[in-house]
């Protein structure tokens, strides 16, 4: 697959969903009030301003030291406030953000994904937005601003959103083998497949692959099919994948293995690469996320905080975002047109304002049976 | 020499009796702070730990606490438990690493004590200098340069056309060998410390003088070196055997799904699922295991270097 401009099709396939994005955001978005005790607020001037923020990596703002991406996200904040009072901690999956944020806290910020946010909320980690402080809260596809809301509040500030499949080398995994998420489970590929290391990620995918599109609403008896399932698909695994950029990228271009669970950036990154990668359409739909962010409930940054998510989510910023790393971004004057790779508007599907929502996706939500997933994914890895 | 109000002698009847007044400070009075920190960053985290693991303390907000052994009974007395099967089949790696790191170390301290002479500590220093560079990074450059499908190993075996180009040997990385020698390279420079420092303080006279009285190098060896070196030789594989003992980083890099540690098992339920009070068992356990260790290990130590010293 080579990588080639924005061709007359896709750009008005792109303009048309941006234009409807915009109708829909000026009638769908939701502003949350601000809370009670704004009076009793501190002023943005007499804030700290020492934010204090649970990120990954690579998502640090633009002007801080830690920013060595060429990521532009950002900017505004750290040339008003200065770049030297953001402090990040890092986080590699959303089970050890919520473990980090419940027990490493009070965080300023925290970028969770979606799914997470009911825990957050009930543990008295965050507190919603005052969205009329975040000017280009307004731009951001509806679709993925209702999503992200939780009890009729804006807890969560979508930004970065994708896809999640199999990623395989089409020169080593016959078609006939590329239908499904039983892939995953061919023995024929036993230790060129490579799973991430993510609870809940893993019991989805087995869910969908035995059948069960409530993948995150499992009962006890398809838990335990889940858990059976994975343990058999285990010894096919190279390894489970801890870093997209240190492991799953790296091993898949080396020809460690054949078969990754990815996301659609690691489909342009091996493509540019010069390798025959395809991003599996499973027969029972991919795995889609939105993550965003939060805003701690001990904050004492408030106004900072929200300066600095308008700084993300604004249109230049989430542009460069969407190019610089091949995620897909929430605002929704965002279009092709913006985009430089075909291919990623072609894997983002840019031109569908729902398609991250809805089917064939299936939007990883929040899990009632957590505490059960959790520890059954450790006694898979145990045993 | 006169000490001022120490009474010496006749000089003490002439001046007048001056009361001095010291602060006694007991000798045992200088181990407080240290062991006050000892307390608090060390014993303070182990009973919290054990609070962790009866479910008296919980990371969750908003979860009850409450006494329960439920989880200690399921890790010790649960049928086919995987994280008790984990636990054995780490301190089988670790075993492993442990005497085969102290038999490779026992020829190369010997090198440097007997042979090496005046280049013994230039030696030693070219042995340990590559660790100076960070393990993390050292293990990341066995990750990426040497052991992967294209990695050092590989590239020879292809250019040497012993392999097709393209395939690599798959056991060579994310496997049981991968972390063994990760962890095997790690220790073998500090493990052959303490066994260089039993056997360049030994006294070489007795070698020289069973040789006097008829005895083969071999058996000079068998009968004088190595009984007398078996007080670094045990330190040396205590030295190994306590830290791999709760090795993760090793594993979390080298290892596949089938390899992870028992360490990485206690990391898991501490760092990626928040599930402190079933991992503080694993904690807590690993910590009595360890302690059994180096009392077992600790006590033939002493006695040995006791032994060593009153033969001197």
């Amino acid at each position: 697959m080579g990588v080639t401009g924005i061709d007359r099709r896709q750009f008005l396939v792109a303009a048309s969903g941006s234009l409807g994005l915009g109708l829909l955001s000026a009638c769908g978005s939701s502003s949350s009030s601000p809370s009670p005790s704004a009076s009793k607020r501190p002023a943005l001037s007499a804030e700290p301003g020492n934010l204090s923020i649970l990120e990954w990596p690579g998502y640090e703002a633009a002007g801080t030291k830690a920013q060595t991406y060429g990521l532009l996200a950002g900017t505004e904040y750290t040339k008003k406030y200065g770049p030297s009072g953001i402090t990040y901690t890092y986080i590699v999956n959303d089970d050890e953000a919520l473990a980090k944020a419940t027990s490493g806290g009070p965080f300023d910020i925290m970028h969770p994904c979606h799914e997470n946010i009911p825990d957050y909320v009930n543990r008295g980690l965050v507190q919603p937005w005052d969205t009329s402080l975040i000017p280009s809260f307004k731009q951001l596809n509806p679709y993925l601003v209702r999503a992200t809301q939780y009890h009729g509040k804006q807890y969560h500030i979508p930004w970065d959103w994708g896809y999640g499949s199999l990623l395989y080398r089409k020169d080593k995994v016959a078609p006939a083998d590329a239908t499904g998420w039983e892939l995953a489970w061919n023995p024929k590929y036993t230790g060129k497949i490579s799973l991430w290391n993510g609870a809940s990620t893993n019991f989805e995918i087995a869910a969908l692959k035995l059948g069960y599109p409530q993948m995150d609403s499992l009962s006890t008896s398809q838990l335990a099919s889940a858990k059976q399932a994975l343990i058999t698909q285990k010894p096919l695994n190279k390894l489970y994948w801890g870093s997209e950029y240190t492991q799953e990228q790296p091993n898949f271009k080396s020809g460690e293995v054949w078969i990754n669970y990815a996301w659609q950036d690691s489909l342009v990154s091996m493509t540019k690469a010069g390798l025959p990668a395809g991003f599996l359409q499973p027969s029972q739909g991919r795995l889609s996320w939105i993550c965003g962010f939060m805003l701690g409930a001990q904050t004492k940054n408030y106004y900072h905080a929200h300066a600095y998510v308008e700084s993300y989510i604004n249109h230049l910023a989430a542009a460069q975002m969407t190019n610089l790393f091949y995620y897909g971004n929430s605002n929704a004057t965002v279009t092709g047109a913006d985009i430089k790779d075909a291919t990623l508007v072609k894997a983002l599907e840019l031109g569908n304002p729902q398609a991250v929502t809805t089917a064939p996706n299936h939007l990883q939500s929040w899990s009632p049976n957590r505490p059960a997933l959790e520890l059954a994914w450790q006694e898979i890895l145990a045993a | 020499m006169d000490v001022p109000g120490v009474a010496t002698g006749g000089l003490a009847r002439r001046r007048p009796r001056v009361r001095v007044v010291r602060l006694r400070i007991g000798r045992g009075t200088l181990v407080i702070p240290p062991l006050g920190i000892v307390l608090l960053v060390l014993v303070g985290p182990i009973v919290l730990l054990a609070l962790y693991s009866v479910n008296l303390r919980t990371n969750i907000p908003g979860t009850p606490t409450a006494f329960s052994g439920a989880n200690w009974k399921d890790f010790l007395t649960g049928s086919a438990n995987p994280f008790r099967e984990r636990f054995f089949y780490s301190m089988k790696i670790t075993l492993l690493v442990s005497i085969s790191a102290t038999a490779a170390a026992y020829p190369l301290a010997y090198y440097l004590a007997f042979i090496a002479r005046r280049f013994r500590y230039t030696l030693l220093l070219v042995l340990i200098a590559p660790f100076f560079t960070s393990y993390l990074l050292r293990i990341i450059a066995w990750t990426d340069i040497v052991l992967n499908n294209n990695g050092i190993v590989n590239q020879t075996l292809w250019d040497a056309h012993l392999r097709a180009h393209g395939n690599g040997i798959s056991w060579l990385l994310y496997s049981n060998f991968s972390i063994f020698l990760v962890l095997f390279y790690a220790w073998i420079p500090f493990v052959s410390l303490p066994i260089f420092a039993v056997l360049e303080n030994m006294d070489h006279q007795l070698i020289e003088a069973a040789a006097d009285l008829g005895a083969s190098r071999f058996k000079a060896f068998w009968t004088v070196t190595f009984p007398m070196s078996l007080p670094g030789v045990i330190a040396a594989f205590v030295f190994v055997l306590i830290p791999t003992t709760g090795e993760f980083i090793a594993p979390l890099y080298v290892g596949g799904p089938n390899n992870q540690l028992f360490g990485n098992e206690i990391q898991a339920f501490f760092g990626d699922s928040p599930n402190w009070n079933y991992g503080a068992v694993l904690a807590v356990a690993l910590i009595v295991v360890v302690l059994v260790l180096m009392l077992l290990f600790g006590r033939f130590l002493n006695t040995d270097l006791r032994t060593q010293r009153g033969e001197r």
